[in-house]
């Protein structure tokens, strides 16, 4: 009786539980391969264990933002956080902005492809999750506040004009 | 990353008691953005046994106002002190050098003690282990520092000695102008540092036991004018080349308090006395803001390759004093002159 207590303490302690796109997660810590890791990134459990690809790394060291995800909210980079600090947290990433019943995608993602504001395509979830973010916080912003809010997200194929153009339209109510 | 074990502390008691069990085998993780480039880069000769969690630690996370001081707690992030509009409104050098900080998405993790206690930006001192590193210099306690006859571009032009990595924090330098003062809580106790004396040319003031539980700034009197400016190669996401935040009383036209903070000039944040000195008494115009750039730059020794700092360190006091816009470091990622897009 008293392993079996103990043994279920223990169970409770390795557990991480947060939500994704409004699923809740729960998640074993522990070295096994099912398991994750403590040295395991958000960015890296959201890819290979959960199986959520949208959300893109490149530099892994914070500087490029193409990691961004929102957490409670808040654009933060995924690569910088680690998961088992996420306990209890509210994760959102891009695969969680189109409806999941009619498949329709958010004004800012269909913005995006009206705008062709890309050209690889790889910095646009971290872009549309950072623009997200200030949206949520600030309907209707200046181009100076999306410039700023999208300071840290970076695109080598310098779609960065379109982008603004993309996030003004959301903005204003869509075009 | 390598694995590490990971412990959550809930109080500041339980983080000293982890700290002090690991005796300096242990890192504390608050934002995280500065401690994950370690990990991730292994360019310390020895890895973390543990990380010790102290984001869920309570009552960490304030701006308040007491008995005229302003304590601002270790765990405040940069957006919230960056946006405080009692910061804003009185304290706006150091308001604006949160703002000037990395991204908004690191702003909205790192905390205000995290960017005190940031590790040296040093291309040397970081070399990552995946090509090749780490590299063995002064500051790890082996060898020379390597920036003397190498690529020291970035690296000190003041009071450098051994090891001459620049302090990378921004904030430090808008604390050191509002004589700040840290709240260092250890195993014997707390004790007070000046951020000024906080950071030696080999590391920092904090032992092996100790954290940052609070950060202690005097009442700013009178209407001031304080400014922070910010030298960057790339406008987002990168470190001061020169930083200067200045803090001017005028009284009928006539300086009546100055002070000057310049930052990433050398291990520590640099207080100008002899050009705050000479500002007294006098009026600010394009010939003694010059002649402050001077005497405040009066004692530097550059290396092979940094001289150009003295020049841009006295353009940016020059240009703080006499009242310049200081161009913002966050809104440069699109050209100001966009063809493509439609003003609003």
């Amino acid at each position: 009786m008293a392993t079996a207590i103990k043994k279920k303490k223990s169970l409770v302690k390795n557990l991480v539980r947060f939500s994704v796109n409004g699923t809740a997660v729960e998640l074993e810590i522990g070295t096994l391969p099912h398991q994750v890791e403590t040295a395991h990134t958000l960015a890296h459990t959201l890819r290979e264990t959960l199986g959520l690809v949208g959300t893109k790394v490149t530099c892994d060291n914070g500087a490029c933002g193409s990691c961004t995800v929102l957490m409670d909210g808040k654009a933060v980079l995924s690569c910088m956080t680690l998961t088992v600090e996420c306990q209890g947290r509210s994760i959102t990433t891009i695969e969680g902005l189109a409806d999941p019943e009619t498949g329709r995608l958010d004004p800012l993602q269909q913005s995006f492809i009206d705008h062709t504001a890309f050209q690889c395509g790889f910095c646009t979830p971290g872009m549309i999750m950072s623009a997200k973010a200030l949206l949520a916080d600030n309907p209707s912003p200046t181009e100076a506040d999306v410039k700023e809010a999208l300071s840290g997200n970076f695109c080598r194929c310098i779609s960065h004009y379109q982008v603004l153009r993309a996030v003004m339209a959301t903005a204003q109510g869509g075009e | 990353m390598k694995p590490f074990i990971h412990i959550n502390a809930l109080t500041v008691a339980e983080a000293v008691a982890a700290l002090a069990a690991y005796d300096g085998r242990a890192r504390l993780n608050a934002g995280g953005t500065d401690l994950m480039g370690l990990l991730k880069d292994e360019f310390l000769p020895e890895y973390p046994q543990a990380v010790i969690n102290i984001k869920n630690v309570a009552g960490l996370d304030y701006i308040r106002e007491e008995q005229g001081m302003l304590q601002i707690g270790a765990l405040t992030r940069l957006s919230d002190i960056a946006s405080s509009p009692l910061l804003r409104e009185r304290y706006g050098a150091l308001a604006e050098a949160a703002q000037a900080v990395a991204s908004p998405q690191i702003r909205n993790v790192a905390t205000l003690a995290g960017n005190l206690c940031q590790d040296v930006r040093c291309c040397y001192y970081r070399y990552p282990r995946h090509i090749g590193g780490p590299i063995s210099c002064a500051r790890k306690g082996n060898g020379p520092c390597l920036a003397v006859k190498g690529d020291n571009r970035n690296h000190a032009i003041l009071e450098g000695r051994k090891c001459f990595a620049v302090c990378p924090s921004d904030t430090a330098v808008a604390l050191a102008l509002f004589d700040g003062q840290l709240l260092v809580a250890g195993s014997a106790g707390e004790r007070r540092i000046a951020v000024r004396d906080f950071y030696t040319p080999l590391g920092n003031q904090l032992g092996k036991d100790e954290l940052v539980r609070e950060i202690e700034l005097p009442a700013i009197t009178a209407s001031t004018r304080q400014t922070f400016h910010k030298f960057t190669l790339r406008k987002p996401i990168d470190f001061a080349v020169v930083s200067v935040a200045t803090l001017i009383t005028v009284v009928d036209g006539v300086c009546s308090d100055a002070r000057i903070a310049l930052g990433a000039v050398a291990p520590g944040v640099v207080r100008a006395a002899a050009a705050e000195e000479f500002l007294r008494g006098r009026t600010i115009d394009p010939a003694s803001a010059a002649r402050a750039g001077e005497l405040a730059l009066a004692g530097a020794r550059p290396l092979s390759k940094n001289a150009y700092k003295i020049e841009i360190a006295k353009t940016l006091l020059k240009r703080a004093l006499l009242g310049h816009p200081p161009a913002k470091p966050s809104q440069g990622i699109v050209h100001d002159k966009c063809p493509h897009v439609k003003t609003k």
